[in-house]
């Protein structure tokens, strides 16, 4: 391209080019750079509000993060259960969440089987992606709650007893957490790998089937492999995501990450100390730390996207 | 459309008229008033804030007035309100970050006056952000109860606000439920069989065995040994302290978890509130007079006159709300009018007494009602609760509080509950509470 | 060999209900608990404790009524509020991405592949690591309480640049280019007359995302909006969680739900094919 232009025009245009970046420069360093350089700035300071007293900001070095990772007199290290936590719904969540994507996904674009009624189905399960993650918990906690209805209909169907309470255990809270952004994110994921599908030569699966190949097997020898840079990038992209996770949780547990703060996500806790008493110093450290864990997945990322495309 | 435009500025213009004149109106009253004050202008804003609706809802009803244009003023003053719920210390937050800001804040923006509760009081006194409500106007506590003017003022003894309310609290039972499990729902008789921690455990098990529950939360009875705590949550070397009542309650709420006298759930929670209805099945509840009002509205609809009060077996007062007067405020007179009004008013502090159950902070009023042999609360069924609430007022000692206080109060009941429902242990549940608490508060000593 | 071809076609039969069962039953899932809020939404407080039924209860209008003459939760003013929020922001990012991406796709100059490289590499950095210096500096600087602060932001949207810029090198030539030149249009005229109704598709697709993420958007918004009059919708519904509002009428929590999610389904009902498409086309093409 550059050798069809006659090179002192080229030069004459490039002014424009950094023109039309400089909004988005300009505004991603004042909103987005330099915050990300305080919040490191800050992770090295004791800066929070104590009523109506502010304490602070003082040099401490490191302190923020031996307070962070200096194990409690139980012997866990609060900020790893709560990467803990974090990972352990998403997986509860992104289990199911690709294993039914990739059935669907398998189902939508099997010739054969010829699923009628496509594009209401996908309609239907792509919904609750839009729906406001705040709203969907809320309506779970008001469905769940011990005064909700779903308590009576299992009670009446004997799967539960009086006592049961869906958010005191563990379990029982994660699996809600689960659920919800199971259906919050099964039907995008089918999306994507049905379009990673489409994008399969057809005539693989041809030959494939005249050749005798049954189902399962061109699952695994051709859909599978060809399938894996699409699939290992939405997986990726999933976790970095889940990471994240803060509506959710938040909003069932009301902030508390209740039970035995089995529920508290990493971004909640963040919170914690970032809403409220404006604790800077603490937030900083948490975000840092937050920050290394998901640049390592990015990096990950921009490597199979990298392959994908070579 | 040009119609639609034409009748929206005639609209505006007619607006503007009448503010404008209602406008005037006020000036010349308050100009013919107090002479005192009439040297200082103002704010057009009475910039008010709160933790929930409850004194809102008194002030609109007998203090300020409605103009035209749909809002309340006091005197010129336009008032605003600016609520945000207590849970979490959320409310406190807002306050601390809008007083921060008092100086930097434009005039309309400014808040004038705060409500706080007995848990958070002490913080917002003993700061430069309350300001002497006497230099305002207000000097007469002839007929406030002396803890209510004590917690509202700093080491100096500088009075920083008033409180519209005095907390004696109670323990209202359900009439229907006493008749069966005790044989009488006569507050008297009531109140000798549960005069004494062995006698109400005794009671709540005769409960369990005719299919009530004793209690709907097991934060219910909290209050009635936090408030007879004797050391402050965090004491003067910022260590967190967990007081024997407070260990008391953690005992009694473990049996009554373990024998199943209670509901397992928030004392502010849902099925609380579905126990107050008619089907509800338990008999005790502990709470002052504004507990009625705010509490038990599922009660007030659809039972009213199945209640009844006695002291129960331990006196103690709960909460109770105090108006405190900001440092900065430019609308002094209606900060102190405002205060004058709900503490030495006789008729709004009447008005309270006979038409929302309070019980108020003007002893003179309440004894009138004590004294008074026709007076009745219909919701008790008639009872004179004045008359109890008077004689428990005398008890009523505001000491070893310290700012802490709310979060630690919500704090140690939301995390003992994991270890009540059993999903962790005792140490665990503790544990939990002091990372919460030092989360809220670095600088507490939690260890 | 009839026999194995009959056999075949028992076991895809058999297949075919198995699939379509499972289908049928995750999208079952996906409305259950949307019929559910919808028939709570239309019981008053007194019906919702006496039990679950599927039959609604002919309250709907109350319920709205209630909720939207509700003075601690001012719902009409939250939804207002994301209204400005997100339909700015979606403006804002489409426009200004759509603009990075011409101007990183059409010119050549020193800084453009570090300009790129740059955006790709903070494509993935979450938000909330940025939090905490952006929460300090909107305080310090008295900016809480405006909307503004959550709009402004949305001019540099990393993951919308780099939907806009793939679309670009997918779809514009760069004759076109050219020869709005040689008609003598300015730079920013070919932008906007030429080069952006090339671009629509994919506008309205990035328009409808972002506005769907800001509407929904909570962690930041509830860092920096405290007063009642600025709060956005999630907001709101997460209040109703905490214990002061357990007192609440349960048919108006449920509109309140239900009033959140509205527009977001109604502007589905309507666009969901597009949307559908958006999503494939967004987020896999490397």
């Amino acid at each position: 391209m550059k050798n069809k232009k006659p090179k002192g025009k080229s030069v004459s245009y490039a002014k424009w080019g950094y023109i039309f970046i400089i909004p988005f420069f300009v505004v991603y360093v004042l909103f987005t750079l330099y915050p990300q350089f305080l919040t490191v700035y800050n992770s090295f300071f004791e800066n929070y509000r104590d009523g109506l007293t502010q304490v602070g900001p003082r040099f401490v070095g490191l302190d923020n993060y031996k307070a962070l990772l200096t194990p409690t007199s139980s012997g866990s290290i609060d900020i790893i259960k709560y990467f803990g936590n974090t990972i352990v719904m998403w997986i509860m969540g992104s289990v199911p969440q690709f294993v039914f994507a990739l059935l669907l996904a398998v189902f939508f674009t099997n010739t054969r089987l010829n699923i009628k009624g496509q594009r209401i189905m996908k309609t239907v399960i792509y919904m609750p992606n839009l729906i406001m993650a705040s709203a969907f918990s809320m309506l779970f906690y008001t469905l769940f709650s011990n005064v909700g209805p779903i308590k009576p209909l299992l009670m009446q169907m004997g799967i539960i007893d009086k006592t049961f309470d869906f958010f005191f255990i563990t379990i029982s809270v994660r699996s809600l957490v689960a659920l919800l952004n199971f259906l919050m994110w099964f039907g995008n994921t089918t999306i994507l790998l049905m379009a990673g599908i489409q994008s399969i030569d057809e005539s693989l699966f041809e030959s494939a089937r005249i050749d005798g190949a049954s189902s399962t097997r061109v699952f695994f020898n051709i859909t599978m492999p060809l399938l894996k840079p699409i699939f290992v990038y939405t997986l990726i992209t999933s976790m970095i995501g889940g990471l994240q996770m803060f509506d959710v949780p938040s909003v069932l547990t009301n902030a508390k990450g209740t039970p035995d703060r089995t529920v508290m996500t990493v971004i909640m806790y963040l919170n914690n100390y970032l809403g409220g008493s404006n604790n800077y110093g603490m937030a900083g450290a948490i975000s840092v730390l937050l920050f290394i864990v998901t640049g390592i997945l990015s990096v990950i990322v921009f490597k199979t996207i990298d392959r994908d495309k070579g | 459309m040009r119609m639609k435009k034409l009748m929206s500025g005639v609209l505006a213009a007619t607006m503007v008229l009448s503010m404008a004149l209602t406008g005037c109106g006020g000036n010349e009253e308050s100009s013919g008033g107090k002479s005192t004050n009439a040297k200082k202008e103002e704010g057009k804003v009475f910039h008010i804030m709160a933790f929930n609706e409850e004194f809102k809802g008194f002030f609109e009803s007998y203090f300020a007035k409605k103009h035209d244009d749909g809002n309340y003023y006091v005197g010129d003053a336009k008032v605003v309100w600016t609520i945000v719920p207590n849970e979490g210390g959320a409310y406190q937050d807002a306050l601390d970050r809008a007083l921060l800001n008092q100086e930097d804040a434009a005039a309309d923006e400014k808040v004038d006056m705060f409500l706080a509760e007995a848990d958070y009081i002490a913080k917002y006194v003993k700061s430069d952000a309350t300001t002497d409500v006497q230099k305002m106007g207000v000097t007469d506590f002839s007929n406030a109860y002396k803890y209510t003017v004590e917690a509202a003022s700093d080491d100096n003894g500088v009075v920083k606000g008033t409180s519209f309310q005095c907390c004696p609290a109670g323990l209202i039972y359900r009439r229907s439920i006493a008749k069966d499990v005790l044989g009488t729902d006569d507050p008297d008789e009531v109140q000798s069989k549960l005069d004494s921690w062995d006698k109400f455990d005794d009671v709540a098990e005769k409960c369990k065995k005719k299919g009530y529950y004793m209690t709907a939360s097991d934060g219910e009875t909290y209050r009635t040994f936090s408030n007879n705590k004797e050391s402050a949550w965090v004491d003067e070397d910022n260590n967190l302290v967990i007081d024997s009542a407070i260990q008391s309650w953690m005992d009694q709420a473990e049996t009554y978890a373990k024998n199943e006298y209670t509901i397992l759930g928030d004392v502010w929670g849902e099925e609380k509130e579905q126990q107050m209805l008619d089907t509800g099945k338990t008999m005790c509840f502990f709470g002052p007079a504004w507990y009625y009002n705010f509490c038990m509205g599922n009660a007030m609809d659809t039972c009213k006159g199945d209640w009844g009060l006695c002291q129960g077996p331990q006196s103690f007062f709960w909460g109770g709300t105090w108006l405190l007067a900001a440092t900065g405020t430019d609308n002094e007179k209606a900060v102190a009018d405002t205060m004058n009004a709900f503490l030495n008013d006789e008729k709004i502090c009447s008005k309270l007494v006979e038409k929302n159950q309070q019980f108020v902070n003007n002893q003179k009023v309440n004894e009138k009602f004590a004294s008074d042999p026709d007076y009745g609360n219909e919701f008790l069924g008639g009872q004179n609760d004045t008359a109890l609430f008077v004689e428990l007022a005398k008890d009523i000692k505001f000491q070893n509080t310290s700012k802490y206080d709310q979060l630690c109060n919500e704090g140690i009941q939301q995390y003992y509950r994991e270890y009540l429902k059993g999903e962790v242990t005792k140490e665990q549940a503790l544990d939990n509470f002091r990372k919460y608490i030092k989360e809220k508060y670095p600088n507490v000593n939690v260890e | 060999m009839n026999k194995k071809n009959k056999m075949a076609s028992i076991q895809l039969a058999l297949t075919r209900v198995l699939v379509y069962a499972i289908i049928l039953f995750l999208c079952f899932l996906c409305l259950f608990f949307f019929v559910m809020l919808i028939v709570n939404a239309s019981r008053t407080n007194n019906q919702l404790q006496r039990g679950f039924t599927l039959i609604p209860g002919g309250h709907f209008f109350y319920n709205m009524k209630n909720a939207f003459a509700d003075a601690s939760i001012q719902i009409p003013s939250g939804m207002m509020n994301s209204f400005i929020v997100a339909a700015s922001s979606a403006l804002l990012t489409t426009y200004f991405s759509a603009l990075t991406a011409y101007g990183l796709y059409v010119y050549d100059f020193k800084l453009k592949k570090l300009a790129y490289t740059f955006i790709i590499a903070v494509m993935m950095i979450p938000t909330q690591v940025s939090a905490v210096g952006f929460v300090q500096l909107v305080y310090k600087y008295g900016m809480n309480n405006k909307l503004w602060v959550l709009i402004v932001p949305s001019i540099a949207a990393p993951a919308v640049f780099y939907y806009m810029h793939q679309y670009l090198k997918a779809t514009l030539p760069l004759d076109i280019v050219e020869a709005s030149r040689i008609d003598g249009a300015s730079e920013f005229g070919t932008f906007n007359r030429i080069v952006l109704p090339i671009m629509k598709p994919a506008m309205a697709v990035q328009m409808i995302f972002s506005f769907v993420a800001a509407w929904n958007n909570y962690f930041l918004p509830a860092l920096l909006l405290t007063k009642a009059g600025k709060k956005t919708v999630p907001i709101m519904i997460a209040q109703l969680r905490s214990a002061d509002y357990s007192k609440f009428d349960m048919g108006k929590v449920y509109m309140f739900i239900l009033l959140a999610i509205l527009p977001v389904i109604v502007v589905y009902m309507f666009l969901s094919k597009s949307i559908i498409k958006g999503v494939t086309s967004g987020s896999v093409k490397g």
